[in-house]
């Protein structure tokens, strides 16, 4: 500890100086407003989602247009450049026409489709936009169980989520369809079956090489040792193939480890040898079940981790004081509930810079509007509730912690700078 | 943050999506109609073409058109517009937001998944949300949660409320008037007070009368209340205009709901707010300086996992202030049992650690208050407890 020389100084002039840079600075009325702002700065994943979502869609409807005029493109292109009769040019056409009639259908969907998901995303902004000092609570409390819904999906709650957001009203601010297209591959992985994954990877193919996933490869891995396992005669043939056709197009990046997973051709699914033995663990579908939740909040710009959790550490970390682990500690702060405590556990105390004091009577703050008196005894209550007490009992305060009993006039007032 | 230029990016997609979606399908009009006019010669056998017309002169002209206007080329061009509006809104967001909020989170600390159930199940049933918190309590198979019981009762407490039937608070109420008298909670008053404005409201001033004698004595003396309510049976008839019209003030109502939420809680050992919307607010406040301070220090080698205290300060509200923190202002140390605060003779309150040093270890029996000229008495300082 350090004692700054400038505080124990001698003159007068010294002290008028420090005193005034003493004063605890006040929060400053703004500070609601830019609390505020800064809570909502948290909300990327809400507005990201469903924009994620709403891309995908655009882009997926317009590459199957692109296909299809195209293709109606270079058919009549072949209808010109080869000598068919007039009966078959006919009945050529005819079905380029009704092809061109179910793409104006499709398109006419894909554009409702396109429409619903932008409204979505437009009301999640406003939502953001709804957010003011007065209406905070409430606000809030929307937030909660959106945190909540988005807990459920992540856990596969899927009927309490969707049951909440209905009666919540907050169909549109959660991602529930979006999960519970995850919910598909997740399910599917972990019945071993890795092709739903895999028309994910095709489904979303630009983007994963964009960020230069191995999913896929790790998923045709997998494939590759599910027919070595089998251990048939025809499935190392087809294994042989399969690794041909979709495991060599990754060697070029992922030498080693493809070196690794073909030499189990050359051992049994019961090898005992570490090295090749793991690969045959079942365990390595729920790898792939991680990997794949990475993958899809990657994607889709969320968090790794429910929401929920980010926000508990945070506010479990805020509110920690040694003080919430005393018996005794009032009921009104989170950390007296032994479950909140557990959780709190492993996470860091929270820090003060200043001191604030709270009326062991009242709970009201106490500070120059309600500032600390002193009993004799040492114990201290706000101004505000040992008034009120002197009133009632004509003059007398009684200490509700010791049972010490004084007068009104015995108080000091205490200076906490 | 600039809501309104992520609303300015977002516009700029849904209008691009528009003219992509006029665009295309003008594209898919253009092809359908060429094709049409093909196929309605070729079938129409009473045309001018001489009938073994060369059908593919046809073709060809249809071909011709479709290499002129090229329906592909022009469908790949009106997705660029499109596509610079969709990359550019993500990043507009990027800007405007932070993008990952587990930056301040602790990867090597697990939630146990069953102790955050029961916590979620709990804030259902507080919050009168009985057949969602049934349903995530089957759907998650976490065992029933003790506290459904007495939280459906508050509720039905408050649902009755609600139809302005008091008796079922006032069961309560009476049942548990000397906790309630301990916890220094006027809720019997209130409640018995909003039961004789019913009865006064009747028109029915004799009955009000005896309901008053019958509850009233006992609060005459601590709540002056008491006695404006008897006066307000002079206006029944017209209390809106009465100098009592505050009576007839829906929040009464609501104070008194609050008032037995937060005592039927605080008898049940339960906070009044919910903890876990508490913490999930106080954690809305933490985040944004966990964030900022992150950013800050993204270059210095941090402990972020293992650290036992937060290394910022982080000002909460103060509803979520619970309890007394006393920081040394010399130290700028928080005080501790074997570190208390102690207040010298002139009121200025500084640790006992400080007061020591000062002090150097008790071998000067008086120093000078670093805040005001006052000459410390080390005997006279005393230790405080908040
Ligand atoms: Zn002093």
């Amino acid at each position: 500890m350090e004692i700054d020389p400038v505080t124990n100084g001698n003159t007068d002039a010294v002290m008028t100086e420090t005193a005034a840079t003493i004063t605890p600075s006040p929060p400053v009325p703004s500070s609601r407003l830019s609390q505020l702002t800064e809570s909502l700065k948290l909300e990327h994943q809400l507005l990201r989602v469903p924009f994620e979502h709403y891309k995908k869609t655009i882009r997926a409807n317009h590459r199957c247009f692109e296909k299809d005029v195209s293709s109606v493109v270079s058919g009549v292109g072949d209808l010109a450049d080869n000598n068919w009769s007039k009966d078959v040019t006919v009945s050529r056409l005819t079905s380029l026409v009704s092809r061109l009639q179910g793409l104006k259908r499709k398109l006419e969907e894909g554009n409702n489709v396109e429409n619903l998901q932008a409204q979505r995303c437009r009301a999640r902004i406003d939502h953001l936009d709804s957010a003011d000092v007065e209406n905070i609570t409430e606000w809030n409390n929307t937030k909660l169980k959106r945190i909540l819904v988005d807990y459920m999906l992540r856990m596969s709650y899927f009927e309490t989520a969707s049951k909440l957001s209905e009666s919540s009203n907050i169909l549109d601010l959660v991602d529930i369809d979006i999960f519970r297209e995850a919910k598909k591959v997740i399910d599917a992985l972990k019945n071993r079956e890795a092709a739903s994954a895999l028309a994910w990877c095709a489904d979303n193919k630009t983007r994963l090489k964009k960020s230069k996933s191995k999913f896929e490869f790790q998923l045709r891995l997998q494939e590759f040792i599910e027919l070595v396992r089998a251990d048939t005669a025809d499935s190392y043939k087809q294994a042989i193939l399969y690794a041909r056709k979709h495991l060599v197009p990754w060697g070029a990046t992922h030498m080693k480890e493809l070196q690794h997973v073909l030499a189990t051709l050359a051992v049994k699914s019961t090898t005992e040898c570490a090295k090749y033995k793991v690969l045959f663990e079942l365990r390595q579908w729920d790898v792939l079940v991680h990997q794949f939740k990475y993958e899809f909040c990657k994607l889709y710009g969320m968090t790794m981790e429910p929401l929920l959790n980010i926000y508990l550490q945070a506010g479990l970390s805020a509110l920690k004081t040694p003080y919430g682990f005393e018996e005794g500690c009032t009921k009104e702060d989170p950390l007296s509930q032994e479950s909140f405590r557990k959780l709190a556990m492993p996470l860091p105390y929270s820090k003060q810079h200043h001191s604030k004091l709270v009326c062991y009577i009242s709970k009201e703050l106490m500070d120059t509007e309600n500032p600390p008196q002193v009993l004799p005894n040492g114990y201290v209550y706000s101004t505000k509730a040992l008034k009120e007490m002197a009133e009632k009992n004509g003059g007398k305060i009684t200490c509700p912690r010791t049972g010490f009993v004084c007068n009104y006039a015995d108080l000091v007032k205490a200076y906490i700078s | 943050m600039e809501l309104k230029s992520i609303k300015d990016a977002f516009d700029r997609v849904a209008n691009k999506q528009k003219l992509s979606y006029t665009k295309t399908n003008e594209i898919v009009q253009m092809v359908s109609q060429e094709i049409d006019k093909a196929l309605s010669i070729l079938k129409d056998s009473s045309s001018p073409y001489p009938t073994p017309l060369d059908h593919r002169s046809i073709l060809a002209g249809v071909k011709k058109t479709f290499a002129e206007n090229s329906p592909v080329n022009q469908l790949e061009a009106a997705e660029k517009e499109l596509n610079v509006a969709l990359t550019k809104y993500p990043k507009v967001l990027e800007k405007q937001l932070n993008t990952d909020i587990a930056k301040a989170y602790r990867n090597n600390v697990e939630f146990d998944t069953h102790i955050v159930n029961q916590i979620i199940a709990n804030f259902f049933y507080r919050q009168g949300m009985f057949d969602i918190g049934d349903c995530f309590v089957a759907e998650t198979g976490e065992s029933e949660c003790s506290t459904r019981k007495s939280f459906l009762e508050m509720h039905q407490i408050l649902e009755a409320m609600k139809r302005r039937d008091l008796a079922p608070a006032l069961n309560w109420a009476i049942s548990n008037s000397e906790k309630l008298k301990q916890a220094r909670s006027d809720l019997e008053m209130k409640l018995h007070s909003l039961h004789f404005l019913e009865i006064a409201q009747d028109q029915n001033s004799q009955e009000a009368i005896i309901y008053a004698r019958k509850h009233f004595e006992r609060f005459l003396e601590s709540f002056p209340e008491t006695q404006k309510l008897v006066c307000s049976l002079l206006w029944n008839r017209n209390l809106e205009k009465s100098p009592y019209s505050e009576f007839l003030s829906p929040a009464l109502w609501n104070n008194a709901a609050r008032e037995l939420t937060r005592q039927y809680c605080n008898l049940l050992g339960e906070s009044s707010e919910s903890p876990l919307s508490i913490t999930v607010t106080a954690g809305t406040q933490t985040l944004p300086v966990l964030l900022k301070y992150m950013n800050v220090m993204a270059n210095k080698k941090l402990d972020w996992q293992s650290m036992e205290q937060l290394p910022v300060a982080v000002e909460l509200s103060e509803e979520f202030q619970f309890h007394s923190v006393f920081v040394c202002p010399v130290s700028k140390e928080q005080s501790s049992d074997e570190n208390p605060p102690m207040m010298m003779s002139c009121g200025h309150v500084l640790c006992k650690q400080t007061i020591n040093k000062m002090s150097k270890n008790g071998s000067k029996s008086s120093f000078k208050c670093p805040y005001c000229p006052t000459d410390v008495d080390i005997s006279r300082c005393r230790q405080l407890h908040f």
